[in-house]
C-alpha cells in the first residue's frame, strides 16, 4: 500500500487514490483533423502499447478520497519509491 | 475417568489463583486461571496429547509455547461460533470455552488413521504425485474420498458470524513490534527522545522472553523490569500500547498491517489496524530450533525455551522425569535451573555429539535411547524430552517486502541484512537479526532507536554500536536411524528431504512444494532451517545457493472477518437518497437500489401491481401529466474563457453555434472511439455551460474530465465545479406540462416562444431560484426544473398542489424506461455497453467532421466502420405476445441442438401501454437495412422462440411534434 504526497493534501494512503495508469501524451489534438493513416497510428501507439518500464515510471493518480485532483508522479516499478514530478493544477 | 493429574505448581507464575477459569476439553471439564494460555491450561490439567498429526495421524502435543506452535491445533467454541486450527498456544484463557481436537477419527486415543503408517512408503513426499495415477476411475470413485475424509485439520463453522468487527488507522513515527528486551528498550528509548512510538504485542502483557527468566537488569528482577517498564510507557503520552495486536504483514512505505483481538467485553471481536510509521523496529524475537532425531514428533517432547515458560511463567510443571537434549550451554544451563524448581527429576542430560536413536512411547513418550561420544548405548526411561537445537530469528516480517535473507554459517540461521539505504522503513533488532543474550538485545533495541532518531533529524540522539549477533551451538546432536521429523506440523521427515533430493526436487521452492515443508498453516516456523540444514548435509549446494522460499504476510493466520471488517451485508456500500426521497415516501413510492441510489421505481395505489402502476403512470404521462426525479445525474458547472474549447474537444458533435440559453444533446466517445455518455450542454453565459452526465456513469465522466482539464490540456482555462448534489431535479412531462409550469409563478416567459425545446431559462418559481431545461426523455414536452437541493420539498409540493388540476402523477424508474423505450432513446449500461460505435446506435451523423474530438481518429479504424456491424433497431411481435428478455436474434429456426446463427440481440422489451403492445430493442446485424424483415428471437432460458418484426429504433411519435409542444 503506497503513500502517495498530493500537492494538495500532503502524505496519503493509496487507498484514497484510483489508478490512472501511465502518463500519456495525446497526439495533437487540433494539428492534425484530417484522417491519416498516421494520426490512427499515433493514437494507436499511445493508448495500447504504453509504457511498462522495469524502473522509473510517470504515472497519474486520482484522489478520489481528498481532493478529486489528479497528481502526477513518477514511481519506481522495481522498489515502489515515489518522487513527486510537478505540482497539480486545481482545475 | 480417572481425574486429570494436577500438574500446576504450588506457587510462582504470572496467573491470577484467584480467578479460576472453566472450559472444556473433549468433552471433559477442565479449569484454569486468569492469565493462562490454552496451552498452560491443558498442561497443568496433564493434557498432553492434544492433536493428530496430518499424514500419519501420529499423536501429537505441545512442542512450543509461542506463535510458532507447529502441533497443537485445536477447534475452539465461544459465544461466537467456532474456530478451527487454532494454536493453543495463542489462545488465551476466558471463561466457559469448549476446545475440540481435530483430525482423528473417532478420538484421539484411538485413531484409525494410524493404520497409515502400515502403507508406510505411500505416503512419502509426490506420493499424490506417484501413486493415484491408475486405474484411471479409481481417484474419484476411492481415493480422494478417503483421503479428502483423512486429511485436513479442523472444520470451518458453517454458520454466519454476527461478532462485530472493525477497520482502523494510526500514524506514529516509530512503531515497535515486539515487547521483549529488544523492542522494551527501543520503545521506551524513542518515547523518552520524543518520537511518537507505538509499541505491537501479540500477546497479553509486555515482556517477551522476560517473563520466564530470572535474569536482572539494572539489578531488578527483569521480570519485575518488564512490569515497570510497561506501566512507564503506559504513562507516557507520546506512546501507544497495544498488547493482543499481532502484525501480520508489511507492505509499501511503512505500512503494517495488524489485527488487534479483542478482549472479553469488547465490542469488536477483533479490529484490523493499518499503521503506518516512518520506523519499524522489528523486535519480533526468535524461535527455538527442534532437534531432529526419530520419534522426535511425540507428546512431552517440548523445546527448551516453552519448559521454561511453562514453569516460570505458568507455574506448570510439563513433566516429572526429564531427558535434556539441548546444544546451548546456556539454554541448557536455564532449562535444568527452571526444572529443578519445578521438583522435576532430571534423567539424564544429553552431550553435544551425542547420537540420539530413537524417542519411544504410544500417546507420550517414555523412554530416549542414545548413544554417548564413546558409542555406548543408554537408555532411559522420561515423560519430558527437553530439547533445543539453537535459534531461528524471527525476520518474517522484514523478508515480507521481497529482501532476502542471508545465510549466515557462524549463526546456522538466515539473518536479515542491516538497512544502509535510507529507503527502508524496517530495522529488526535483537532476536530477530540474531542477537541473542538479554543485555544485547538491551542494548540493540536502544541503539536501534537512536538510529531511528538520527534519520528523523531528532537533537536527542546517540551513535551506539550494534552488537553482535550470537554463534550458533559448536556442535548439534546426531541421529539414528527412523522416522525423524523435520514438519511437525506436515508430516514432513528427513527422508522425504532426501527423496525430493534424489528425484530432483532440489531447488528449494520444488522441494516445498513436493514434500509440503513449511507449507502448513505455520508456514514452517520451526521447520525451515532444520529444512535447509538437512538439504545441506545431502546435496553439494551452497547454503546460498539454496537460498529459501518466499515470505508472504500474514506471518501468522488471521481472523477473515477483521479483514472484511464492518463492510458487510447493508453495510458494504453507503445508501444514497436524492432530494426529493422523503416527499416520494410520502407519495407512497417504492423504491429500489440503482448503483448508490435508492431510487424511486413506481407510485402503486392501493391493491395495484406493478404492472398496472406503470401502465397508468406511462398512459399519464402520455395523456395528461407526470413528474419524476432527475437528481441522480451528474451535473457540472463549467467555467471560463476556453469553456467551449473544452467542451468542443471532448464531445464529438458540433455545438459551435450553441448560443447562450439554449442546450443541445451531445455524445462522448471514449479514446478509442467506442462510445462512453450522452448528455446536454446548456450554454448558461459566454463562458459558462451546464452539464449532465448520465446517473451510472456520473462519477467516471467527472474524474475523465478532471482528468482532460489538468493532465491533457492544462493550458486551457476551465474551472469544472460537480453541482450534482447541490441541485434537486425535477422534470415535468406530458401535454399539460407548460401549463404547469405557467401555474408555478414563473419570473419568465414560458410561452413557446419564449421557452421553445432545446432551452434553458435561470429565473425563479413563486419566489424559489430555479434553473428550468427544456428537455424529454419521455419524449413528451417536458421540462427538468433545478432547484436548490434544499428546497426539493417545498417545488415537489408545489408542483403535486399545481398538478392537481391536471391530476398529475409521480413516476419512478420502470415508467422512465417504458417511455424512452418506446422512444429508442439510449441507455446507459443496456444500449451504450462500452462495445457500441456512434453509428451501431444510429448517431453516426452526430461525429464532426469539422473539428478534431477526442475518439475520432481511433473511431476511423477499419473494422469499426466496416458494413456488417449490429445496428440498433426496434422490434415489435408479430402475435402480439410478451417479448423474451435477452433474447438472441436470427435468421433461422433453432436446429435440433437447440442452435442458430445468433444476428444480434434484445436489449430491453416492455409492454408499451401507449400502443398496447409488446415492443423491443435489440442491435441486430445490418439492422438499418432489414426494416419490414421478420427475424426469430430465440430465448433458451425462457424457452422461447417468437417472430419479431423489425422496425425504426424509434416506435413513438418519430416525427417529435409532441416534445416541441
Amino acid at each position: 500500500m503506497l503513500l502517495i504526497t498530493c500537492p494538495h493534501c500532503g502524505p496519503r494512503d493509496e487507498s484514497e487514490f484510483s489508478y490512472g495508469g501511465a502518463r500519456r501524451i495525446w497526439p495533437d489534438h487540433d494539428a492534425n483533423p484530417d484522417q491519416t493513416e498516421t494520426a490512427m497510428l499515433d493514437w494507436h501507439q499511445t493508448l495500447y502499447l504504453s509504457p511498462n518500464p522495469s524502473g522509473p515510471l510517470t504515472e497519474i493518480w486520482y484522489h478520489g478520497g481528498g481532493c478529486e485532483c489528479w497528481v502526477e508522479i513518477i514511481r519506481n516499478t522495481k522498489d515502489h519509491s515515489i518522487s513527486n514530478r510537478q505540482k497539480g493544477r486545481a482545475s | 475417568m480417572s481425574p486429570m493429574p494436577d500438574c500446576r505448581l504450588p506457587a510462582g507464575g504470572l496467573i491470577d489463583r484467584n480467578i479460576t477459569l472453566n472450559f472444556s476439553f473433549d468433552g471433559i471439564a477442565m479449569q484454569c486461571y486468569s492469565g493462562d494460555t490454552l496451552a498452560s491450561a491443558l498442561l497443568a490439567n496433564g493434557q498432553h496429547l492434544v492433536a493428530r498429526s496430518l499424514k500419519y495421524h501420529h499423536p501429537r502435543g505441545i512442542v512450543s509455547a509461542g506463535l510458532e506452535e507447529p502441533s497443537a491445533l485445536v477447534t475452539v467454541t465461544d459465544q461466537y461460533g467456532s474456530t478451527p486450527n487454532l494454536k493453543v498456544t495463542e489462545v488465551v484463557m476466558r471463561d466457559g470455552l469448549t476446545v475440540t481436537s481435530q483430525n482423528n477419527h473417532p478420538s484421539l486415543k484411538r485413531d484409525y488413521g494410524r493404520f497409515l503408517k502400515l502403507g508406510g512408503s505411500a505416503l512419502s513426499a509426490g506420493f499424490y504425485y506417484k501413486t493415484f495415477l491408475w486405474p484411471k476411475q479409481a481417484w474419484h470413485k476411492y481415493f480422494a474420498p478417503i483421503i479428502r475424509n483423512l486429511a485436513g485439520q479442523g472444520r470451518v463453522d458453517p454458520t454466519p458470524d454476527h461478532a462485530y468487527y472493525d477497520k482502523r488507522r494510526k500514524f506514529c513515527d516509530v512503531l515497535v513490534i515486539g515487547s521483549g528486551p529488544a523492542g522494551c528498550a527501543a520503545a521506551l528509548t524513542a518515547a523518552q527522545g520524543g518520537a511518537t512510538t507505538i509499541l505491537i504485542e501479540q500477546d497479553h502483557i509486555l515482556g517477551g522472553s522476560l517473563l520466564y527468566t530470572q535474569d536482572s537488569i539494572d539489578g531488578l528482577n527483569a521480570t519485575d523490569w518488564a512490569a515497570d517498564t510497561s506501566e512507564a510507557l503506559h504513562a507516557l503520552s507520546n506512546v501507544t500500547v497495544m498488547t493482543r495486536t499481532l502484525a501480520f504483514g508489511q507492505y509499501d512505505h511503512g505500512l503494517i498491517q495488524a489485527i488487534e483481538t479483542g478482549k472479553d467485553g469488547d465490542i469488536n471481536r477483533a479490529i484490523m489496524w493499518k499503521i503506518r510509521a516512518r520506523k519499524i523496529i522489528l523486535a519480533t524475537g526468535a524461535i527455538e530450533r527442534p532437534v531432529v532425531f526419530p520419534g522426535n514428533d511425540k507428546p512431552g517432547i517440548m523445546l527448551a525455551n516453552a519448559v521454561c515458560q511453562y514453569i516460570r511463567r505458568f507455574a506448570v510443571s510439563p513433566g516429572t522425569r526429564a531427558v535434556v537434549a539441548v546444544a546451548a550451554e546456556e539454554d541448557r544451563l536455564r532449562a535444568i535451573a527452571a526444572m529443578q524448581d519445578a521438583g522435576i527429576e532430571i534423567a539424564a542430560i544429553l552431550s553435544p555429539g551425542d547420537q540420539i536413536i530413537s524417542a519411544t512411547g504410544r500417546l507420550h513418550v517414555n523412554a530416549v535411547t542414545w548413544k554417548n561420544d564413546k558409542g555406548q548405548r543408554q537408555r532411559t526411561k522420561c515423560d519430558l524430552v527437553v530439547m533445543s537445537a539453537g535459534w531461528m530469528p524471527t525476520a518474517h516480517i522484514f523478508a515480507q517486502m521481497g529482501e532476502k535473507l542471508t545465510f549466515h554459517a557462524e549463526t546456522q540461521s538466515f539473518l536479515p541484512s542491516l538497512p544502509e539505504q535510507s529507503h527502508h522503513h524496517i530495522d529488526p533488532v535483537g532476536g530477530a537479526r540474531g542477537v541473542l543474550h538479554m543485555d544485547a538485545c538491551l542494548a540493540d533495541g536502544k541503539a536501534s532507536a537512536h538510529d531511528a532518531m538520527a534519520d528523523f533529524n531528532m537533537h536527542k540522539h546517540l551513535d551506539l554500536p550494534r552488537p553482535a549477533v550470537a554463534p550458533a551451538p559448536i556442535q548439534g546432536f546426531e541421529r539414528g536411524k527412523g522416522k525423524a521429523f523435520i514438519d511437525f506440523q506436515n508430516d514432513v521427515t528427513t527422508a522425504d528431504i532426501a527423496l525430493a533430493q534424489r528425484e530432483g526436487y532440489g531447488h528449494i521452492e520444488l522441494t516445498k512444494r513436493y514434500t509440503t515443508l513449511g507449507m502448513g498453516t505455520d508456514q514452517g516456523k520451526t521447520s525451515w532451517t532444520n529444512g535447509l540444514l538437512e538439504m545441506l548435509s545431502i546435496s553439494d549446494m551452497e547454503a546460498a545457493e539454496i537460498g529459501h522460499t518466499t515470505y508472504r504476510p500474514p506471518y501468522s493466520p488471521v481472523s477473515i472477518g477483521a479483514l472484511v471488517g464492518t463492510e458487510t451485508g447493508q453495510q458494504m456500500t453507503p445508501i444514497r437518497h436524492t432530494p426529493f426521497h422523503k416527499g416520494f415516501a410520502d407519495l407512497g413510492c417504492v423504491f429500489q437500489t440503482s448503483g448508490d441510489w435508492l431510487y424511486s421505481r413506481y407510485f402503486p395505489q392501493p391493491d395495484e401491481t406493478m404492472a398496472a402502476a406503470i401502465k397508468r403512470e406511462a398512459l399519464a404521462v402520455r395523456n395528461s401529466l407526470g413528474c419524476v426525479d432527475m437528481s441522480t445525474l451528474g451535473k457540472i458547472d463549467i467555467y471560463g474563457a476556453d469553456a467551449m474549447l473544452f467542451l468542443s474537444r471532448l464531445y464529438c458533435n458540433d455545438f459551435s453555434t450553441l448560443k447562450t440559453g439554449k442546450l443541445r444533446y451531445v455524445l462522448m466517445l471514449r479514446e478509442d472511439g467506442y462510445v462512453l455518455d450522452d448528455g446536454t450542454i446548456s450554454r448558461l453565459g459566454e463562458h459558462h455551460f451546464h452539464l449532465t452526465i448520465t446517473t451510472a456513469n456520473a462519477g467516471k465522466v467527472w474524474q475523465y474530465l478532471k482528468k482532460a482539464a489538468m493532465v491533457d490540456w492544462p493550458e486551457l482555462d476551465v474551472t469544472l465545479t460537480s453541482v450534482s448534489d447541490q441541485w434537486a431535479s425535477l422534470a415535468i412531462a406530458g401535454p399539460y406540462a407548460r401549463d404547469l409550469l405557467s401555474a408555478l409563478k414563473p419570473d419568465f416567459d414560458v410561452s413557446p416562444a419564449g421557452l421553445p425545446f432545446a432551452s434553458v431559462r435561470i429565473g425563479h418559481l413563486d419566489g424559489y431560484p430555479v434553473r428550468v431545461f427544456g428537455v424529454s426523455f419521455s419524449g413528451e414536452l417536458s421540462y427538468e426544473i433545478n432547484i436548490p437541493s434544499g428546497y426539493a420539498d417545498a417545488l415537489l409540493s408545489m408542483v403535486m398542489e399545481h398538478g392537481k388540476a391536471w391530476n398529475i402523477t409521480p413516476y419512478g424508474l420502470e415508467t422512465l424506461d417504458v417511455l424512452r423505450i418506446e422512444k429508442g432513446h439510449l441507455s446507459i449500461g443496456t444500449e451504450i455497453d462500452g462495445r457500441r460505435t456512434a453509428d451501431d446506435l444510429g448517431l453516426g451523423k452526430m461525429l464532426s467532421r469539422k473539428k478534431d474530438f477526442v475518439g475520432r481518429a481511433l473511431s476511423q479504424r477499419p473494422a469499426m466502420i466496416a458494413g456488417g456491424r449490429q445496428q440498433l433497431i426496434g422490434l415489435i411481435s408479430e402475435q402480439d405476445e410478451p417479448i423474451p428478455h435477452a433474447a438472441h436474434l436470427s435468421d433461422t429456426e433453432l436446429d435440433q441442438n437447440g442452435c442458430a446463427e445468433s444476428l444480434g440481440y434484445l436489449t430491453a422489451s416492455i409492454y408499451s401501454p401507449v400502443m398496447d403492445h409488446y415492443i423491443a430493442l435489440g442491435f441486430l446485424k445490418n439492422g438499418r437495412q432489414r426494416v419490414g424483415d421478420t427475424v426469430w428471437a430465440h430465448s433458451p432460458i425462457a424457452g422461447q422462440s417468437i417472430r419479431l418484426k423489425v422496425t425504426s429504433s424509434c416506435f413513438y411519435d418519430p416525427e417529435g411534434g409532441r416534445y416541441r409542444g
